[in-house]
């Protein structure tokens, strides 16, 4: 067993005994896939010992990061590829997207107020309150954006390793 | 996602079950759209909406404006908790007229 796998093990028995946890689908870029990956990503949240109410959550920002890509990315085109690679790390699910279209511009994630009543860039600020790490690159790839949400528990036990490594030092 | 339409004096009733996501928000778009042209009063039933996103809350909130521009009123019942989340993750709870039942919408 290693490192990854002993922190695991401290965070979540059930996840680490069974072995790491990843799949990946590759999907085209078209609107009807998005209930059939929303359905393999509330199983996966669920497996990996989320709530009811966070998985929906979690289901819901994933969801919102690939309409994102279809919109923005492709502009509706529907026959593009998307790849999307999902795993447990040793504190978080940690979701991976990877398009070949057009460059996101980071100026326009949440540039809207959640306040207003505008039609659009909600999906951003969903995506921001819901995963505790967002991080979009532009690669040579293409566009990479990688969500990242702490497993319940891994919050409390990081803060207090923090606490008592301040106490250490 | 499918919708289904009612009509009662003064009011038309749209029923939406399913998913509403970025394939299908355009369609329930025109739908309550269409539908507020036939009544003062729209009132939608949410009650078998198992999912919604961003898009589909955008959707309600361009006919929510479009009521409010032409003096119109509508009102949605039977949120289940998925749609409430969307709606507080959204912080749009409160433009909405939200109501539990139909018979409370139409009483509204």
């Amino acid at each position: 067993m290693n490192c990854d796998s002993d922190r695991e093990a401290e965070l979540h028995p059930g996840v680490a005994a069974a072995g790491p946890l990843r799949f990946q689908i590759t999907l085209t870029s078209d609107s009807r896939l998005l209930s059939v990956v929303r359905g393999a990503i509330s199983e996966f949240a669920a497996i990996s010992g989320f709530d009811d109410r966070q998985c929906r959550r979690i289901t819901l920002a994933i969801d919102e990061a690939l309409s994102n890509v279809i919109r923005h990315s492709y502009q509706n085109r529907c026959d593009r590829q998307i790849e999307l690679i999902c795993q447990v790390r040793s504190n978080c699910l940690e979701f991976a997207f990877l398009d070949c279209g057009e460059p996101a511009d980071p100026a326009r994630f949440c540039a809207q107020p959640l306040d207003e009543t505008g039609r659009g860039g909600r999906g951003t600020h969903i995506i921001r309150q819901v995963m505790d790490e967002v991080r979009y690159d532009r690669v040579p790839e293409g566009n990479r954006l990688r969500l990242k949400k702490y497993l319940p528990g891994a919050e409390a036990l990081r803060a207090a390793n923090e606490s008592r490594r301040g106490e250490i030092g | 996602m499918k919708t289904a339409t009612r009509e009662r004096p003064g009011t038309t009733i749209v029923d939406v079950a399913g998913d509403i996501d970025m394939g299908t928000s355009p369609e329930l778009r025109r739908t309550l759209l269409n539908s507020l042209k036939a009544a003062p009063r729209l009132v939608v039933n949410l009650r078998d909406v198992r999912y919604v996103d961003s898009s589909g809350i955008a959707s309600l909130v361009e006919v929510l404006k479009e009521a409010r521009n032409t003096q119109k009123r509508l009102v949605l019942f039977g949120l289940n908790r998925a749609v409430h989340e969307v709606l507080q993750l959204t912080r749009l709870t409160k433009i909405f007229e939200i109501r539990e039942t139909e018979e409370d919408a139409l009483q509204a």
